[in-house]
Order: structure tokens, then sequence, then C-alpha cells
């Protein structure tokens, strides 16, 4: 796992730890509703569960838990906080 | 005119509990007319006097209606349902630890230009985990009234009401967001275009969703042409995005930024609290990579062994009951053969034969109902999720599925959890696949008669277990085909879910879950089940000439005559009345069907007898064996326990054509029928709550598709296996 100043996508943080939102690649319609929620840039994001099969995965933002696939979840690229 | 008020809020707010509370019992269910979405209404006394019409719309998080569920909530907000107006105003309910996602649903709705009072639910939970928030500051800031409530404890209603009686006077108005330059051109430009030039109409929030989403059930209602409209709205979205606005992401970012300084402070002090609650620490085992997994299977494990055996003694007693009821009918009305028949096997045996899936479906949605309220099912889908979804389903199909082992009419009913539209068309689809419960009388009979004597019981298990396997052997590559080639244009709905917190079940709502789909059950399945029992039977009846049984009587008298001597008086009368009845059902519609149709079953190795059994067993499988006692002069009332019919079907000989003097049952007309019977549809109940569930084009069309499947396996497995173990 690499660390770029440049950021990451979700999908590939260690799991437990704090990161910040930099962009949402809206293109797929999950995404558009997951924004809606909150999930936007600026904010702080967590993935906190894989599935057994390493998808989807779990993460959490602004006191919400939610699910969502991994190729979504690949879309947000995400920094260090 | 009675005034409208309508309910609006995110999932898991504590939405239903505020409804139940503000209404009480006087409370209306139903549908909203052409789609599958709970429409709840009920009478809202505001003060002695002052009674209005409250309506709950389903929980949504956003306006940006994807969902049937979600386009409704649009739909009744701008008063686009029969026969309801718009409404005078609407109660946001806002879970009151998650303020800033709640309030954008809130303010998208604000958008729409209707009075609104926000009721902040869940004020007890908030007060635990020392939030604290000024009610009256968030009002001035949002220039709404904000009422803290405790719904499930009807805390706060009676501020509620007050709140709503002087807000249809002073209607108050959310703070809507500020646009920038370029988004409020494009909405002044739509403004201009769609409602000065072509009189649509439009409220600011309408031209917003015609702006922000890409399909929104608003599009749909345009009075101009849709080749007007689109390229229109296809100008205005690209030129936004010119702007450096993307126009699917645009409005979450500014509303957001809208929101933000209006609860900075008070949402800043939220996140600080919310990091670590109970629930996350209960996950850190639910949703384990190994844990996770076994407490999973041994939840369902649980919940299918319950289904199965929790219901057996309610299924026998309601058995029992026909059958005393039909035992007790009977002979009242002994004079009159036609009515008899028509009372005893027609009509109860048709009630019977519906109320018997009633404990299952009950005990079954009691899990399902409890496994939701608590918010496992989310975290049951998303440890599953992965292994469905290669054929088009998801994580949620798997209680469906599996339930459906026992009866498949519990598990159509229960994809309804299931909200991606396709997943569950492809889930519903299946579940007819799975070997149910009722598929066993079958099995055992031809498994008794035919394998276990020549191979022994090892054998006889395996076959019993691969009986139960094919279904899904067929299904998995049939759901694949239907995903990639049929069902290709239909978009997969957006997939994310969320993790709600773990909370203690409310019993009343679990009762009232449970209660509803007992009586759509009954209501909606139970009156088709009990029109085609009536209609297989008169099938079966009729015609009945009394010529036949004279003539009948006649030869067997001739016949009697010989063995009297060796045969006791019961039993030849019986052996009498048998002859009769086989005479009969040859005779009868069904019968000459089943003989024209032989020849269609003829590849799978069935003769006519077989083929009527089939065909008579369309309400129900299980018939089948009572059938094959009538064809086959053992009477009716023959089990798959019935030594008797094993040794009639063990020397049962063709009476004509090529095969004539053969035996009819061999090693592989058993396990063809058994397959055919593994796979096809014979279930009236099932067939009725297809149509219930989707519509009656896919019944027919399901119904058809797997009885083909079925037929193909059948020849195929009659085809292989006489080849393989009868051929000297």
């Amino acid at each position: 796992m690499k660390k770029t100043k440049k950021g990451m996508p979700l999908d590939q943080v260690q799991r437990g730890g704090r990161f910040r939102v930099l962009q949402v690649n809206v293109e797929s319609a999950s995404l558009t509703q997951l924004m809606a929620l909150g999930l936007v840039p600026g904010v702080e994001v967590r993935l906190t569960h894989r599935a057994p099969l390493l998808d989807p995965v779990a993460i959490e933002f602004g006191g919400c838990h939610v699910s969502l696939r991994r190729e979504d979840a690949a879309q947000v690229t995400v920094g260090v906080c | 005119m009675t005034q409208n008020i309508v309910l609006i809020g995110n999932p898991n707010t504590g939405k239903s509990s505020l409804f139940n509370a503000l209404t009480g019992a006087r409370q209306r269910v139903g549908n909203y007319p052409g789609v599958t979405v709970e429409k709840k209404s009920g009478i809202w006394n505001l003060d002695s006097k002052h009674s209005v019409q409250l309506f709950d719309v389903p929980g949504t998080y956003s306006l940006r209606a994807q969902s049937p569920d979600e386009r409704i909530a649009v739909d009744v907000l701008t008063g686009q349902v029969e026969g309801l107006s718009v409404p005078d105003l609407i109660i946001a309910v806002v879970d009151v630890q998650n303020l800033q996602r709640n309030l954008f649903l809130v303010s998208q709705t604000a958008d729409l230009e209707i009075p609104m009072v926000i009721a902040l639910n869940c004020w007890d939970q908030a007060e635990k985990k020392g939030l604290q928030i000024d009610c009256a500051l968030l009002a001035s800031r949002l220039g709404v009234p904000v009422i803290p409530t405790v719904a499930h404890r009807h805390q706060g209603m009676d501020k509620l009401a007050s709140a709503a009686q002087q807000a249809l006077l002073d209607q108050p108005m959310m703070a809507r967001p500020q646009w920038p330059t370029a988004v409020q051109a494009a909405l002044d430009r739509l403004d201009r275009e769609l409602n000065q030039q072509r009189a649509e109409g439009l409220r600011p929030g309408e031209l917003q969703r015609l702006l922000f989403d890409r399909s929104s059930s608003v599009q749909n209602r345009l009075k101009s042409a849709s080749c007007e409209c689109q390229p229109l709205l296809k100008e205005v979205r690209r030129e936004l995005y010119r702007a450096g606005y993307h126009p699917d992401a645009a409005e979450s970012l500014l509303r957001f930024r809208f929101l933000n300084p209006l609860l900075g402070d008070i949402a800043a002090r939220q996140s600080a609290i919310i990091q670590r609650s109970r629930s996350e620490s209960i996950d850190q085992i639910l949703l384990h990579r190994f844990w996770g997994l076994v407490v999973f299977v041994g939840m369902m494990y649980l919940v299918f062994q319950s289904v199965y055996s929790w219901a057996s003694p309610f299924m026998d007693l309601i058995e029992g009951l026909t059958g005393g009821l039909q035992s007790r009918i009977a002979p009242l009305l002994d004079g009159m053969p036609m009515l008899q028949s028509l009372v005893v096997d027609g009509m109860i045996g048709g009630v019977g034969s519906f109320l018997i899936f009633l404990p299952q479906i009950l005990v079954l949605f009691l899990f399902i109902a409890l496994l939701e309220e608590s918010g496992y099912m989310a975290r049951a889908a998303f440890l599953m999720d992965k292994l469905f979804r290669w054929c088009g389903l998801n994580g949620k199909s798997f209680v469906p599925l599996l339930s459906s082992y026992a009866c498949a009419i519990p598990g159509i009913l229960s994809a309804r959890t299931i909200a991606d539209p396709k997943a569950r068309l492809l889930t519903i689809l299946l579940t007819p696949l799975m070997s149910c419960s009722a598929r066993l009388p079958v099995y055992i009979l031809l498994i008794g008669a035919f394998v276990e004597p020549l191979y022994g019981p090892g054998i006889a298990g395996l076959t019993l277990f691969a009986m139960h396997v094919i279904g899904l052997c067929v299904a998995a590559p049939c759901a694949w085909l239907l995903h990639r080639f049929c069902l290709r244009g239909q978009p997969a709905a957006p997939y994310f879910m969320e993790l709600p917190a773990y909370k203690p079940p409310n019993l009343r709502h679990i009762f009232g879950r449970v209660y509803a789909s007992g009586r759509d059950f009954i209501v909606r399945a139970g009156t088709v089940i009990f029109a085609m029992t009536i209609l297989i039977w008169a099938l079966l009846y009729f015609p009945r000439p009394p010529e036949l049984a004279q003539q009948l009587e006649h030869d067997l008298s001739l016949v009697g005559q010989d063995s009297s001597a060796t045969m006791d008086a019961l039993q030849a009368e019986s052996a009498r009345l048998h002859a009769i009845d086989a005479a009969y059902l040859e005779q009868s519609y069904l019968g000459r069907v089943g003989k024209w149709l032989q020849p269609v079953f003829a590849p799978a190795g069935y003769d006519w007898k077989i083929t009527v059994g089939i065909l008579a067993s369309f309400p129900a499988r299980e018939v089948i064996v009572s059938t094959l006692g009538i064809a086959y002069a053992l009477g009716g009332d023959v089990d798959d326990q019935s030594s008797d019919l094993r040794s009639r079907l063990t020397a049962a000989k063709w009476e004509s054509g090529p095969m004539a003097g053969q035996p009819v049952f061999n090693i592989a007309v058993a396990l063809s029928l058994m397959v055919f019977f593994a796979l096809c549809m014979q279930c009236g109940a099932t067939v009725a709550t297809l149509a219930q569930e989707l519509n009656w084009a896919w019944a027919i069309a399901s119904f058809g598709c797997v009885t083909f499947i079925a037929w193909l396996a059948a020849v195929a497995t009659y085809q292989i296996s006489h080849w393989m173990l009868c051929t000297p």
C-alpha cells in the first residue's frame, strides 16, 4: 500500500485508518447517491470492514455506516488526514 | 376539505414510529397506483376540533428519484399522485444524531415551496450521548419550527401538533441555498423555456430535479414532447459542466456547502461524539471475515430449521382440520354426489391447499422482521453480496432463496426486501426452482419404490440430496443468462446500503408486519389458488355419464362372481369403487387431455396416467400422489408411505403401443419423474404469488419456461438413465 500525496483509491486504504476525501468520481449512480448522504470532498472517511470475499466494503463518514461495492469505492480518492 | 400533511425523512429515522404515534389505530394501508410501494395514510387530530390527513411516504435519502420508493416520494410531494393534491404542510423527520445528512433531503424538499415543520427525532438517544442542540437557534437559522420528539415513547407529540396547526396558518418556509451564477443561469433558462414558453408550471424544486438528476420522475410527466425537452436538458447540463459544475455532483456539493455553516457549531460537536458506537463493537464480530460468516451460517440454519419445524405442527393441524371437516361434511351430502364432491374435494380441499402455507409464511416473516428491525439484514447482505453478484443477484437474495427450500411462496414475498428491482425480479424468478418441501412426497414415493430396493439406502439418500441440489444447478446458469441477455437493458440500481445502528426490535412493528404478510397472502394469492383448485376439480369430475358406472359394474359383477369366494366382501366393494373412480378419471376432460398430451411426455417415458397426474397436480405438487392412486385404482386417500401404491406402480404395465406389456415404471422413469417435479412449477400458489408480486405476464412466462426446462431435463434424464441402467 503506497501513500502518496496525490491520494489513493478508498478501496485500498488501511482498514480503520482515517482519511480525507479528495475527489469523488461521479460516473456511477451509487456515488451520486452517496454524495447526497454527505460523502463529499473534505469529509473524513474510514474503511471499517471488508466482506469475506474482499467485496463489498463498509465505510464510515460523519457517523454514517454504509456498505458499497469495491468498484465504487475505487472511484473515491482519499488522502491522509 | 381536510388538509393533507406529508411525513418525509431518511430511512431509519423512526418515521414509521412517528406516523403510528400520531395516527394511532386510525390508519389505512394500501398501494400506490401501479407500483408495489406501500401507501400509508391516517387521521391526525391536531386538537379536539381540527383533524388532518397524514400521509407517510417511503423513507429516502434524497429526491434524486431512482427506486420506485423514491419516485413515489417526489410524486407525492409535487401532487402528482392520483387523488392527492400538493400537501399543505410537510413534517420532516430528522434523526438528531445525524443532522447534516438528514437535512440534505429536507433542504431539497424546501425548494418545492411547501410549508414545513421539522421533528428532531431520537432526542432521547442524543441526550444519552450528551448531545445538546439548541432547538431555538436551529429553528431561527432554518426558518421553520423545530420540535424535539421521541416517537417510540410518544414524547413531543402535543408540541408537534400545535406547531403543525400554527404552521398551517403561518406557512413557514425553510431557508434555501443561494445558487452560484452558473447554476442559477441554468435554472433560469429552464424556467424560461419550460414555464414561460410551454406553461409547464414547475416549481423551483422540480426544475432542480430536471437539472441535477439524470432520470427524474419529473421528466416523465412533462407535457411538452420529450423530443423537445431532452435536447434542452442535455444542453443545459452540458453548459453547467463547462462552467465547472458536474451536474451529477453539483447539488450535493452546493447543498452541503449551504448547510454546513448553518449547522457548523452543532455538527462539529456531533462528529466528535459519534466515534465508536456500540454498534461498531458488535460489528467487529458480526462483520468479521471469519466469525461473521460463522454467525451468519448459524443464524440461517436456525431460521431454516424453524420455518421447517415450528410450522409443521400447525400444518399438520390444518391438514387434520381439513380432513376432519371433509369426513364430517361428506355424509351430510350423501344423496348428491356432484355437490358432495364439489364441497368436499373442491372447496374444502381448495381452502386447505392454500391455508397449509400460512404457518411457514408467518414464521419466516417473523424472522425476517426481526432480522430487519434489529439491523442485521443489512449485515447479512454485506457478507453474501459478492457470492451472488456474478449472476445479477445481490446479498439480499440469500434469504428468499434459502427459505424457498421450505416453500417458494414466503420466499417470493420476502424478496420485497430487495431494493434493486432487477435483482428482485431475478430472485423471484429463481425461487420456484429451489426444491420446496411439497416435492418431498414425490421423492419419497419414487425413491422408496424404485431406487431403494435396487441400490440400497445409501444411494437412496444420495438421490434425495441430488434432487435438492439440481434446482440450484439449473437456477444459477438461468439467472446468469437472464442477467446477461434478457434484462440487459435495465440498468443496475445503484448499490449501497446503510448499516443502521443495532436496536432492540419493536414488537408492535414486528407483529404488524407478520400480520400484513399473512393477510396479503390469503386475500390475494388465496383467491386465485382457490379458483384454480375448483377448475382442476371440475376438469377431473366432468363429464360423468352414469352409463359408464353401470357398464363397469356389469363387467365387474361378471368377474366378481368368479373370485367372490376368495375375496372378502368389503375388499371387493372398495376395489369395485376404485375401479369406477379410475374409469371416471379416464373419461374426465383432464383424462382425455392427458391421453392427448401423452406423446409430449413419451420421450420422458410417461404413460397417460402419469401425464394426467402431472396435469392434475398443477394446483399443488403433492396431488400427483393421490392422482396416481386414483389412476392406478387405489382410491384417492393414499399417501407417499403407502406400500400398496408402490406395488401397484411397480406392477403397472403399458396397455398399448410399442411397449405394451412392459412395466411402465422403471428406474429411468422414476428418476425422470423426480427430476421433472424437482424443476417444474406445478404449484398454483406459486404462480398466483408470482402474478401478485410481478404481474400475470411474468407469471405465465416463467411457468412456461420452467415447465419447458423441467420437461427437457426429464427427457434427458430418462434417455440417459435408460441407456445406462435399463439396457441389458
